[in-house]
């Protein structure tokens, strides 16, 4: 070669980086991207990353692959020399941008896409041009689309690539990629959400989930994180007007941690679409007025239930007693029904910040613990025998059962609302239901506000007679017939007592309810040592006070421990029922089976009548074998959280429930009403 | 003791309800049930109600004139194209400004006007919603964001006009038109083979 061509060559050489590096960066109005390579020069057969380096001014963005509920995805075409080849942009964990009621998903100040190239086993060339006409829509209140023709050249060289000037940049960019996790995801679907449960890994701060593409959840709604119990569960609301794909494909960022999330989506034949179900059909409670007014009546109704019933009536004894003394009855009736009030709302707030904390509970949850079961037990005990006069609480023998008196200031008329709303607990009246269920399903202040309407309703007839003196005056006289009275209350809160044993029975088995009865007997004993004690004075006084919370406590210890032990739930059902499972109902119904699945708790009163009065009549019998229907029962008489998530797919929060499901797949099933009859019920099982 | 328990007790109850935030839901109009109905007024002044047009097709089309992708479809004659072919077989087209005051996209009766005729634009009516109460009631995400109603007041398609998001007006050319072909089979009187697509645009500026 002439020696001025070699000069030339040189030159050439020496400059055409120079030239080549001037159109490796590109500007829009407020972006500028820039191709840089990780490493100086190209190894044949040996790939290596470039990444575009986008340099964002402030309050600008760019966008994610999915870039949320508008925008563009930025995009590289690549035109490279022959054999090259350039995999999919590798994108970092992206960031979220909500102008409300909207999300984007992408990326401000500064982010590198990257992409590996992989060069062909043999390069011709000393130096090859990699070209990429690269695509962006820049955003900030308004979007400007921008483009962007970038090129490097790099030379080839057979020796292992020293490091470019990019390569720490390129390197961390790489770890911000999403990875692959060492958890499986399992994702759910139903009508109106998907479930992300990650069993096994501690429940983050933080979690929120990416989607690869749009059309499948509401980006802009919030993602609710629970807690499970081994693990937590993050709720996407699914889109309006979206499509629910076999798998679901993002980016899951838990904590400073984001992971690349593929799985597939069980449920999803059967998940229905969402915004078809809004409100559950049946004579549920759809509205907020209608939700207070059952309340009110269920509060009505509460005070004819036999827990409650001996306590009140007491109460109206203690006006007949004594009259309009000291502050007046309405101002004693006003605490009550304050006491009442106050000890629903601490009711509902300790429901819901159970619930708040991922416990999945429903109403009825307090009788699905054994524990409170026994201590219930031996509250109506001690109550009973307070009433029958076997002890009195106080000095004297004279105070005639403290749970009739009403001369003690309001502060013991507030506490005495307090103790009717705890022994109003076991007993749930039929209206109460469903006006519970719907409040426990929507936000916390409705929730509060109609349990304060059953605390309403409760008191309601107390405070009427306080207020009215017509009513007062019509009063019957003090007598001796109020200590029989007294001592007949009594017999409705045993009967309470006999409930509770059974209950405790059916959920823990018929040996713990032996130990129970012999727990109760020790109470029955403490409470009688007590009165033996409360005649006496000094140091046999104390002894017998002190033998006396022995005997109460050694009965409470034995309870709570029989409570502990397993429950038994085996052969526990009716002939012609088999126990519920989605995993079985989803198999019935693929299959074409009409199902009928009836939830329902032994504490349940109302769910107890409608077995009694329709299901397990004859004809109704007959007509669910004539039309093939499978009968499901769904026992939540203890915790069950399979059950409290299936009760709550329907929009209920507790029992009784009965979903008929057709026998077309597809179609949402249809709900009986609280109070069955055997007409409703076969009227229902002849549309099928 | 009794009266510091109830204190304790209430101020639980407070924190309690500060706390507890409620799960919102999405309640926009969907595909297969009542497009929800509104009550809009035109850059004329003139009132529409979506009852008022029961009877005929309705298309809902969310537009920003400054949006690149909305400059698109009318600078290509794409946008007033359809309206005009459409407008001729009985669809009531609406355009619809969800813009809030002071954001992009929001302008004078006049100026809309003006813009319109310059695009050529064959809509039945150009509506104000300031506010944005129709376009959260529908999940207007984009613009264009495109709605078709049916005489009996169903929402058969919600979605993007095509399947071809960018700004580049030569993609218009080889795009699958949703819009069109909805409506092109519900006045056969066939079932809508595509009733839903992402929607593409610019964002709404609510």
């Amino acid at each position: 070669m002439a020696h001025g061509t070699r000069v030339f060559l040189l030159a050439a050489a020496l400059t055409a980086p120079t030239l080549a590096d001037a159109s490796a960066t590109g500007s829009s109005k407020h972006v500028r991207a820039t191709l840089a390579p990780e490493v100086a020069s190209i190894q044949p057969g040996r790939p290596f990353w470039v990444g575009l380096r986008l340099e964002m001014e402030k309050d600008w963005h760019t966008y994610w692959k999915n870039p949320g509920d508008s925008g563009l995805p930025t995009r590289i075409r690549w035109t490279l020399p022959e054999g090259f080849r350039a995999g999919d942009i590798r994108w970092p964990a992206p960031h979220r941008f909500p102008t409300d009621p909207l999300m984007s998903y992408g990326y401000a100040d500064e982010v590198w896409l990257l992409t590996e190239i992989r060069p062909p086993a043999g390069v011709v060339a000393s130096v090859v041009t990699l070209a990429a006409r690269v695509d962006w829509l820049e955003c900030e209140q308004v979007c400007l689309p921008a483009k962007a023709q970038l090129e490097i050249a790099m030379p080839v060289a057979d020796a292992p690539p020293a490091t470019g000037e990019h390569a720490a940049a390129i390197k961390s960019a790489l770890e911000r990629v999403p990875v692959t996790p060492t958890f499986t995801p399992k994702v759910t679907a139903s009508p109106a959400e998907l479930k992300l449960q990650v069993v096994g890994a501690a429940r983050p701060r933080e979690a929120y989930f990416y989607p690869g593409r749009a059309g499948v959840i509401e980006q802009a709604l919030p993602q609710k994180l629970r807690r499970l119990r081994e693990g937590f569960e993050l709720l996407l609301p699914r889109a309006v007007n979206g499509s629910l794909p076999r798998r679901l494909d993002g980016v899951l960022q838990l904590d400073n941690a984001a992971f690349e999330v593929d799985v597939l989506i069980e449920g999803a034949a059967l998940a229905g679409a969402p915004n078809t179900a809004a409100a559950p059909a049946g004579a549920s409670v759809a509205t907020l007025p209608l939700a207070l007014a059952f309340a009110f009546v269920g509060g009505l109704v509460l005070n004819l239930m036999p827990c409650v019933l001996p306590v009140l009536s007491l109460k109206v004894l203690g006006f007949i007693r004594h009259g309009a003394d000291g502050r007046g009855p309405l101002a004693h009736a006003l605490a009550f029904s304050a006491g009442v009030v106050v000890f629903f709302l601490a009711l509902a707030f300790g429901l819901l910040a159970v619930r708040a904390g991922g416990e999945q509970i429903g109403w009825g949850f307090q009788l699905q613990s054994p524990g409170f079961v026994v201590f219930l037990a031996m509250l109506f005990l001690l109550l009973s025998l307070n009433l029958l006069g076997v002890f009195v609480l106080g000095q004297s023998l004279s105070a005639a059962g403290n749970l009739a008196s009403g001369s003690r200031g309001l502060a013991a008329s507030f506490w005495n609302g307090a103790l009717a709303t705890l022994v109003a607990t076991p007993c749930t009246a039929p209206f109460m239901g469903s006006a519970l269920g719907f409040a426990l399903g929507q936000p916390a202040p409705v929730t509060l506000l109609v349990f304060s309407m059953l605390g309403i309703g409760m008191s309601a007839p107390y405070v009427l007679l306080a207020s009215s003196p017509a009513l007062l005056r019509r009063l019957p006289r003090p007598g001796a017939w109020m200590d029989t009275f007294k001592q007949a209350m009594a017999f409705p809160l045993l009967g309470t007592v006999a409930f509770l044993v059974w209950l405790f029975g059916r959920q823990v088995g018929i040996d713990a309810v032996g130990w129970l009865l012999c727990a109760l007997l020790l109470v029955a004993c403490g409470a009688w040592a007590y009165r033996r004690a409360a005649s006496t004075a000094g140091p046999r006084r104390a002894l017998g006070l002190l033998s006396a919370s022995a005997f109460v406590c050694a009965g409470l210890l034995v309870g709570l421990q029989q409570a502990q032990a397993t429950p038994q739930k085996g052969a526990r059902l009716a002939d012609g029922w088999a126990p519920f499972s989605p995993e079985r109902l989803a198999s019935l119904r693929a299959a074409g089976t009409p199902v009928f699945v009836d939830f329902t708790a032994d504490w349940c009163l109302s769910c107890q009548v409608n077995k009694r009065l329709a299901l397990e009549r004859d004809v109704v019998r007959d007509r669910f074998r004539a039309k093939g229907v499978v009968l499901l029962r769904a026992d939540w008489t203890l915790r069950d959280e399979t059950i409290t998530r299936a009760l709550a797919e329907h929009g209920r929060q507790g029992v009784p429930l009965y979903a008929l499901y057709g026998r077309e797949p597809a179609q949402p099933p249809r709900l009986l009403p609280e109070v069955l009859t055997p007409g409703s019920v076969l009227a229902a099982l002849d549309e099928l | 003791m009794k009266r510091f328990a109830v204190i304790v007790g209430l101020g639980l109850l407070a924190a309690g309800l500060v706390t507890l935030q409620p799960t919102p839901s999405a309640a926009a109009a969907a595909v297969g049930q009542a497009a929800p109905d509104f009550a809009l007024t035109d850059v004329e002044g003139g009132k529409h109600a979506l009852s008022s047009y029961r009877g005929r097709f309705v298309v809902l089309e969310w537009v920003n004139y400054d949006c690149p992708f909305v400059q698109k479809h009318y600078g290509s004659g794409n946008m007033p194209r359809l309206q005009k072919a459409y407008a001729g077989r009985g669809v009531a087209w609406l355009a619809i400004n969800s813009s809030a005051p002071g954001k992009q996209g929001h302008f004078g009766a006049a100026e809309i006007k003006s813009r319109s005729k310059s695009h050529s634009a064959a809509f039945s009516a150009y509506l104000l919603d300031s506010d944005g109460t129709v376009g959260r009631a529908y999940g207007a995400k984009t613009t264009p964001h495109m709605y078709v109603i049916d005489p009996a007041g169903t929402l058969i398609y919600a979605g993007g006009i095509d399947d071809r998001p960018s700004t580049d007006p030569a993609d218009v050319a080889t795009a699958k038109n949703f819009v069109s072909t909805a409506l092109d089979e519900a006045l056969a009187g066939k079932a809508v083979t595509v009733a839903t697509s992402t929607p593409y645009g610019c964002s709404v500026k609510y």
